[in-house]
């Protein structure tokens, strides 16, 4: 390459690099309205941290995305053994999205490549456009809880959020308001002068939670954020995660399946390393395309009161096909999400077997996503 | 991070600990050294520290038949001398525990992942190496304020020489110190588990002081033999401590080379415990 050739190269560069800024500043004079509309989102509360005008943050180099996370056949091996295989998955912007799979499947391997705790072995992981490791870039834009971290035992609870806030390059004026405010946000207002190390579990959880929602991040990653929690903090984790939805993309890796069918708009189920199913959460669960009927024990098929009518459940015009589970006592019936949603197979089916004199036990849409998981691992 | 260290040290218990047991240590050295220059003057039958002084540079004139360089050692107070020389002996070990788990700790914890999303990995690392060497840094000061109030106590040195004198041997603590912090911290950073970067610290320690021993003993052995002083041994200037002599030197040459070196050795490890670092899982 020629001298000239070499300085032709850089000034386009330098172009490209203008260009890039141009579109970046004017991203960042679309209004948080507008963003959202152009989501698809719902209306969300203000944010405390809304009219935040920290120099810093605004001249971050930010890329305009519509994908949040994307790996491409990200794999990672430990010496002989391959903990990830050729992982891909694109996680849109604005959605909460769960890691599902057993002990082992890879859930947490996958999560530190995309926190940048590991490095991958093969293929790539982009956040927010950039690497992993491009904290300068990715600074307060991500927020992590990875799942066994302890907090720095000699730390105040105050002192510990305002450093990561400090980090973040919010200003010292600024910093302890927001850290506070995250300490309120997990309820423990009450906390700030405790030391990190003498939190209990579900405490500790709390605060690393608060870490992680600090400064109102665009993604927020939470490795397993209720495991090992009593059931009435795992509660209010979740509504804590729940009403955060809307204003960033969470991802959330856990084994916990019912906390996820309820969190989240779409997954990926892992085994074995391998991406085994992902996509919106009632595909996963065929929530939009089979309704289960439980019925009381000793229910049988039959034209008589009292038995399961298949030939009748059958006619409905929307209905694909019936099947009975004697041993679940359980029927199931599969439709054309095309012609009927489920809410409207529900009503036709059970105005059907209440007329039979069929005695219901329970009724849910799709398999749930506890028995899609066992089919597939 | 540095001020973050530097709080960590203060408040853990092992950082009490060994602060109260160094503490008590230099106070028990300062009593030795002053109680050795107090021997020495009291062997010589001298009263005042400026006949001490002269006596002192007439043996070195003696020795070395440099009369500028005579002047020059002679001033330099003996008991705040030999204290400087423990001191720098003894400042490894003292970094070596309260460096081992600097990174190791916080890598078997996991704890450095609440940093390493918000902060680059260089720079934490930095931040940990700086703030050991702060903290080693200010118990040093402490450790010298200690010995020259002894000192002073006895008459054994002046304000002035504690101005002048005093400071410079805590700047050469300091700049050796330094170079222990920065391959303490390179060490705990490639360990998970701390009792191994301890161990490791010390051997690592360990060899460098035996190889500086070494060194010494077959130049003492040439010397014997052949009556000639020989130059150090390459591995001998792998021992930070070995350049407290240059850094004390009257020669400004002498200081800058051994600044440069030991500088350099600060660099050297820190980048390349960063780079590891940078690379590593974590």
């Amino acid at each position: 390459m020629t001298a000239e050739e070499s300085t032709a190269k850089v000034e386009e560069k330098k172009q490209e690099e203008l260009a890039e800024e141009v579109a970046t500043e004017e991203g960042m004079k679309e209004s948080p309205a507008e963003k959202k509309e152009a989501l698809g989102q719902a209306e969300i509360p203000a944010s405390p941290y809304a009219g935040d005008t920290t120099g810093e943050k605004k001249k971050k180099k930010k890329k305009d995305v519509e994908t949040a996370v994307h790996l491409r056949k990200l794999t990672k091996r430990f010496g002989p053994k391959t903990a990830v295989d050729e992982v891909t998955l694109s996680i849109a912007m604005g959605s909460v999205y769960g890691l599902i799979g057993p002990n082992g499947a890879g859930k947490t391997t996958t999560f530190s490549m995309m926190a940048g705790y590991l490095h991958p072995s093969e293929g790539s992981v982009e956040i927010l456009g950039f690497k992993p490791s491009a904290v300068d870039e990715l600074r307060s834009r991500v927020g992590v809880l990875p799942q066994d971290a302890l907090l720095p035992a000699n730390d105040r609870v105050g002192e510990f959020l305002v450093h990561m806030a400090r980090l973040q390059d919010y200003p010292a004026e600024k910093a302890e308001g927001m850290a506070r405010q995250a300490l309120a946000d997990v309820e423990g207002k009450e906390w700030w002068t405790q030391r990190c190390g003498s939190l209990s579990h579900g405490m500790a959880k709390r605060v690393a939670l608060a870490q992680a929602f600090l400064g109102e991040p665009d993604v927020v990653l939470l490795d397993e954020p209720t495991a090992g929690l009593d059931p009435r903090v795992a509660y209010e984790m979740r509504q804590l995660i729940k009403a955060k939805r809307g204003r960033c993309t969470i991802i959330i890796s856990s084994h916990n399946l019912q906390e996820l069918e309820e969190i989240c708009d779409a997954a990926a189920i892992l085994d074995r390393g391998r991406v085994v199913a992902s996509g919106a959460m009632n595909e996963l669960t065929a929530a939009n395309e089979e309704v289960r009927v439980k019925v009381a024990a000793g229910t049988k098929r039959g034209s008589q009161p009292g038995q399961v009518p298949i030939a009748k459940l059958q006619e409905l015009g929307m209905v694909r096909s019936v099947d009975f589970d004697d041993e679940a006592r359980e029927i199931i019936v599969s439709f054309e999400r095309s012609k009927a949603d489920a809410e409207t197979v529900i009503g036709h089916v059970l105005w059907i077997l209440l007329h039979a004199q069929v005695r219901i036990s329970g009724v849910s849409k799709g398999r749930g996503l506890e028995q899609r998981v066992m089919d597939l691992t | 991070m540095v001020a973050r260290e530097l709080r960590r040290s203060v408040r853990s218990v092992k950082g009490i600990i060994i602060g109260i047991l160094t503490l008590l240590g230099a106070f028990v050295a300062s009593l030795v050294c002053v109680w050795l220059e107090g021997n020495d003057r009291d062997t010589a039958k001298i009263a005042s520290t400026e006949a001490y002084i002269e006596i002192k540079k007439a043996a070195i004139e003696k020795a070395t038949g440099d009369p500028a360089f005579a002047a020059y050692a002679a001033s330099i107070p003996t008991s705040l001398l030999v204290f400087l020389k423990i001191t720098v002996w003894l400042g490894p070990l003292l970094i070596a525990l309260l460096g081992f788990d600097l990174m190791s700790s916080e890598l078997q914890h996991r704890s450095v992942r609440f940093w390493t999303v918000r902060t680059r990995r260089w720079s934490y690392f930095t931040g940990k190496m700086l703030g050991l060497w702060a903290i080693v840094s200010l118990i040093t000061l402490v450790l010298n304020v200690i010995a020259g109030t002894v000192a002073a106590s006895r008459g054994y040195v002046t304000v002035g020489q504690l101005m002048t004198w005093g400071v410079r041997f805590w700047l050469v603590a300091v700049i050796i110190s330094g170079t222990w912090a920065a391959i303490a911290t390179f060490i705990s950073s490639c360990f998970r588990t701390p009792i191994l970067s301890l161990l490791t610290t010390f051997v690592a320690f360990f060899v460098m002081w035996m190889g500086s021993l070494i060194g010494f003993f077959v130049r003492a052995r040439d010397m014997m033999e052949t009556g000639v002083q020989k130059d150090m041994a390459w591995y001998e200037y792998l021992y930070p401590n070995t350049y407290d002599t240059l850094l004390l030197s009257p020669e400004t040459t002498k200081v800058l080379t051994a600044l440069g070196v030991l500088i350099g050795f600060i660099i050297l490890a820190n980048a390349a415990g960063a780079a590891l670092f940078q690379r590593r899982d974590i």
